[in-house]
């Protein structure tokens, strides 16, 4: 008997959780001290360190903590700045843009950093076959040719000297200092891409505030301070060291136990449990995502051609719902643009939650018992739980929902079809936080070609594209985001989407992280960030 | 012509047995080759008759058609089945197996990475089985109708009904996040720490294939014990214990033999689960990853070498049989 009731003593003690709260505080320094590790994790591997390819989050992490690029975005900020560049200026007709380098800019191996090398990245960036940014490059004179093999280089990009650039565009674009902010435009020098050949994606050349120490692929990767970089600002933590495919669910767990220093989105259960913790509250660091969630509909085909159908769904979904089930992480979206984006209309209010009003626009568009629509959606727990939600809405109001999981490889690929699903789960997470970054791919008439459509929507409005058109070349930003504001109200009337939140970045972070939160463009950005510790660079209990 | 070495009645016995264990040997691995190509020209089946683009699946949604049509090209995805199975049977013909799509790293050393940590989990796991599953498939045989085979049967259950993310997670759990003895997951550097890492996924593999060996030796167990022999032995005074581990468990071990080469084969393909839980870096967790993004090359590539694995690992098994009961070796 004795035997039985220890074994439940030990079983009790091992169920009973432990006091849960941060065991190490900061150390109280006034002003950011140098040096320490960071210990952090992700969900995936990090694919590539080439930056002409690298296009994941996971990738991005190292990779804009090892390149810098002409402009940047300023701390916990969508506002450019200069970061290689010491100043840029545009020609009054917008089409030209001339750059600045600061003197003395050095890479990780002592040599300098010269204007050209910077057209070495773009001109990579058009002749590698598989990288995605060659076609974000084409509003540059000559992209186009290069990348479609008529010429070897880029006549739109000069160098008149080695700290000075000139870029020619093919008409005036204001978005286009957004893609030069891209770690795919940082400077590559020539001498090092050839000599690293097909082994560039692990011999990165830094220009940033770290340089690789390490890499063991799918396990972990080592960053460690640039001594040449002369920004005192980044790069104060000495070495960051990344684990590669933990779940949420072990990140967590190793979190509490101290072995990783931030998580980033933890799993719901988790992320509920922290935010009710009054001794982790403050730890728990949120900022808007420059993303959109929801369901897209292919407006040429029944029923979504008809726009009460559309319009009787958007009143069918119940955000404020959506919203409670992603633990209180999202806002509601009204349409493309998440708060904080130029040219979001603040006074829109997201379609109300109104079945009564959503049964009579089907009942007045011919379906007054209601209707039966497949949904596609992927994989995934989030993904999986709004489709539950939608389906119990859209029952709400007669519509009976029928749907389909599959992979993201196989959304991804039959979405853009126009023979492909009609009604599926949709996301954009912008390249920049801009408001063309968020329609011209999605929305205009252009995007729509092949059997590869980014305009999945198949939706063509010529007053919607000449908005976007005027937009694009509008120097004056007041004006810029007046015309996109018009440009929400249209899609918002005319719905092809069935808009549902704007999810936030959620990390969680150790009293002694300093200085951090996510990035709004970034998300996770260490650069600046600092560990406070002890004299001894220990960590303090509390 | 009659040999002379038939002619001797005396060196049949003796001759015979190499010549029957090579030539299994030869059959078994030609099999292995056309198993491996069969297998894999299956996989390329299936994975062509899934509706996934691996240019789509590789640049993601921002994709613009002329981006999607150059990777096509590139990785000559725009001709058809037949041209991506050409493409890759001329790699395999080159001698390497192409490259990811997704990492463009080379398949050869990316699987040739991941092999060495599976072949760690799959051995450590395979040794846990039989020194939990042997003493505990013993003392259910010797203790029938006790409250310790009853407590083996109770364990059994357990073990054969948990599925390994349960039995995982529970121990990562207890042993890891409450106890603080062991890492909760990764892969650890040098003998000590990897060891250390070690523990808790081989368990989490080994739960189950623990309580199936006791099983499967209890059940052999209990028929050798009623056999003729083991009367005499007992007869001539041998003891419980010297009938048990030095007269039946021999003939009885031969199930556990055949188990073994079964398992070892299948958990040298990868263990996903488990490998995924614990952020064991092996070939399971990558297979799956490539599924997932249609990588083509590491599918293909993964399931080969699989597939070769599990051929050996049972010709393997095999040839322990024929050392453990000669009787086979002239079948």
């Amino acid at each position: 008997m004795m035997r039985v009731w220890m074994v439940v003593a030990v079983l009790a003690f091992a169920c009973d959780p432990p006091d849960r709260g941060p065991r190490w505080r900061a150390a109280g320094n006034a002003s950011p001290q140098p040096g320490g590790t960071l210990h952090l994790a992700t969900k995936d591997t990090v694919k590539t360190l080439d930056p002409s390819i690298a296009y994941d989050e996971h990738s991005f992490l190292p990779v804009h903590a090892m390149f810098d690029t002409l402009v940047d975005y300023a701390p916990g900020s969508t506002e450019l700045v200069p970061r290689l560049a010491e100043r840029w200026e545009a020609s009054s007709d917008g089409r030209t843009l001339r750059f600045w380098l600061r003197p003395g800019l050095v890479y990780a191996d002592g040599t300098p950093i010269v204007a050209h090398d910077i057209i070495t990245s773009l001109e990579r960036a058009l002749t590698t076959a598989d990288s995605p940014f060659g076609p974000m490059l084409v509003e540059l004179e000559g992209a186009q040719a290069v990348l479609d093999g008529k010429a070897a280089h880029l006549a739109g990009a000069l160098a008149p000297s080695e700290r000075e650039l000139v870029l020619h565009l093919v008409r005036p674009n204001a978005a286009f200092l957004h893609v030069l902010a891209m770690p795919f435009t940082t400077p590559q020098r020539a001498e090092h891409v050839r000599a690293a050949g097909e082994d560039l994606r692990r011999r990165p050349l830094a220009s940033g505030p770290y340089q690789l120490a390490a890499w063991d692929e799918g396990q972990a990767l080592v960053l460690v301070r640039n001594p040449h970089h002369a920004d005192p600002a980044r790069g104060r933590i000495e070495r960051i060291e990344l684990r590669e495919q933990l779940s949420r669910e072990t990140q967590f767990l190793m979190f509490e136990r101290g072995e990783l220093d931030a998580v980033e989105r933890p799993s719901h259960p988790d992320l509920l449990w922290v935010t009710s913790q009054p001794a982790w509250a403050p730890y728990v660091k949120t900022q808007p995502g420059l993303n959109v969630y929801g369901a897209r509909m292919n407006v040429r085909v029944r029923p979504f051609d008809d726009r009460r159908v559309r319009q009787a769904l958007n009143y069918g979904l119940d955000k404020d719902h959506t919203v409670k089930l992603l633990a209180g992480t999202a806002v509601p979206a009204h349409g493309m643009l998440p708060p904080g984006v130029a040219g979001r209309d603040d006074a829109l209010a997201a379609y109300p939650y109104d079945p009564d009003k959503a049964r009579a626009l089907l009942a007045e568009a011919g379906y007054p018992r209601g209707l039966d629509l497949d949904f596609v959606t992927i994989a995934d727990e989030e993904a999986e739980k709004l489709a539950a939600a939608m389906h119990g809405d859209f029952a709400a109001i007669g519509v009976r929902l029928h749907v389909s999981v599959v992979s993201f490889s196989t959304w991804v690929s039959v979405v853009g079809k126009p023979d492909g699903p009609p009604l599926s789960f949709a996301s954009w997470i912008a390249d920049a936080p801009d408001p063309a970054s968020f329609y011209d791919l999605r929305f205009h008439s252009r995007a729509i070609s092949g059997d590869s459509s980014t305009n999945d929507s198949f939706y063509a409005n010529p007053a919607l594209d000449g908005v976007l058109d005027a937009a694009r070349g509008e120097p004056d930003p007041a004006a810029r985001a007046a015309l996109y504001r018009r440009a929400e109200r249209i899609l918002y009337d005319d719905a092809p989407w069935i808009w549902n939140y704007h999810q936030a970045m959620v990390d969680v972070i150790q009293p002694y992280v300093r200085d951090y939160a996510p990035h709004p463009v970034w998300g996770r950005d260490y650069t600046g960030a600092w560990l406070d510790l002890d004299a001894h660079g220990e960590r303090v209990s509390w | 012509m009659v040999s002379p070495r038939v002619a001797s009645p005396t060196k049949v016995g003796r001759a015979a047995a190499p010549t029957a264990v090579s030539r299994l040997i030869a059959r078994r691995l030609g099999w292995a080759v056309v198993t491996a190509w069969f297998v894999v020209t299956a996989t390329f089946a299936l994975v062509t008759a899934v509706p996934a683009d691996p240019a789509k699946a590789l640049l993601g949604p921002h994709a613009t058609p002329e981006a999607v049509e150059r990777v096509r090209a590139h990785y000559c995805l725009d001709e058809g089945v037949a041209g991506r199975y050409g493409c890759w049977l001329a790699h395999v013909a080159r001698g390497d197996l192409g490259e990811s799509y997704a990492s463009k790293r080379p398949v050869a050393e990316l699987i040739a990475a991941r092999a060495w940590p599976t072949v760690q989990l799959a051995v450590a796991a395979i040794l846990l089985q039989l020194a939990i599953g042997v003493p505990l498939g013993l003392v259910a045989a010797a203790r029938r109708g006790r409250w310790q085979a009853r407590a083996v049967s109770i364990a059994e259950i357990v073990g054969l009904s948990a599925p390994s993310f349960v039995v995982g997670s529970l121990v990562a759990y207890v042993f890891a996040y409450r106890f603080g003895w062991l890492p909760i997951a990764g892969y650890g550097d040098g003998l000590h720490d990897r060891l250390r890492h070690l523990v808790l996924p081989a368990f989490a593999l080994a739960a189950f294939g623990a309580m199936y060996y006791a099983g499967v030796l209890r059940t052999e167990l209990s028929s050798e014990l009623a056999r003729d022999y083991v009367r005499t032995a007992r007869a001539k005074g041998v003891g419980e214990r010297g009938v048990l581990l030095r007269h039946a468990l021999r003939p009885a071990a031969g199930a556990l033999v055949a188990l073994i080469g079964t398992d070892l084969g299948v958990m040298l393909g990868g263990a996903v689960v488990v490998e995924t839980l614990f952020a064991w870096p092996g070939l399971g967790r990558e297979l799956l990853q490539a599924i997932l993004a249609v990588d083509l090359p590491v599918i293909a590539g993964g399931v080969m070498v699989a597939a070769i694995v599990v051929v050996t690992a049972n010709l393997v098994a095999d040839l322990a049989l024929l050392w453990l009961d000669p009787r086979l070796r002239d079948r």
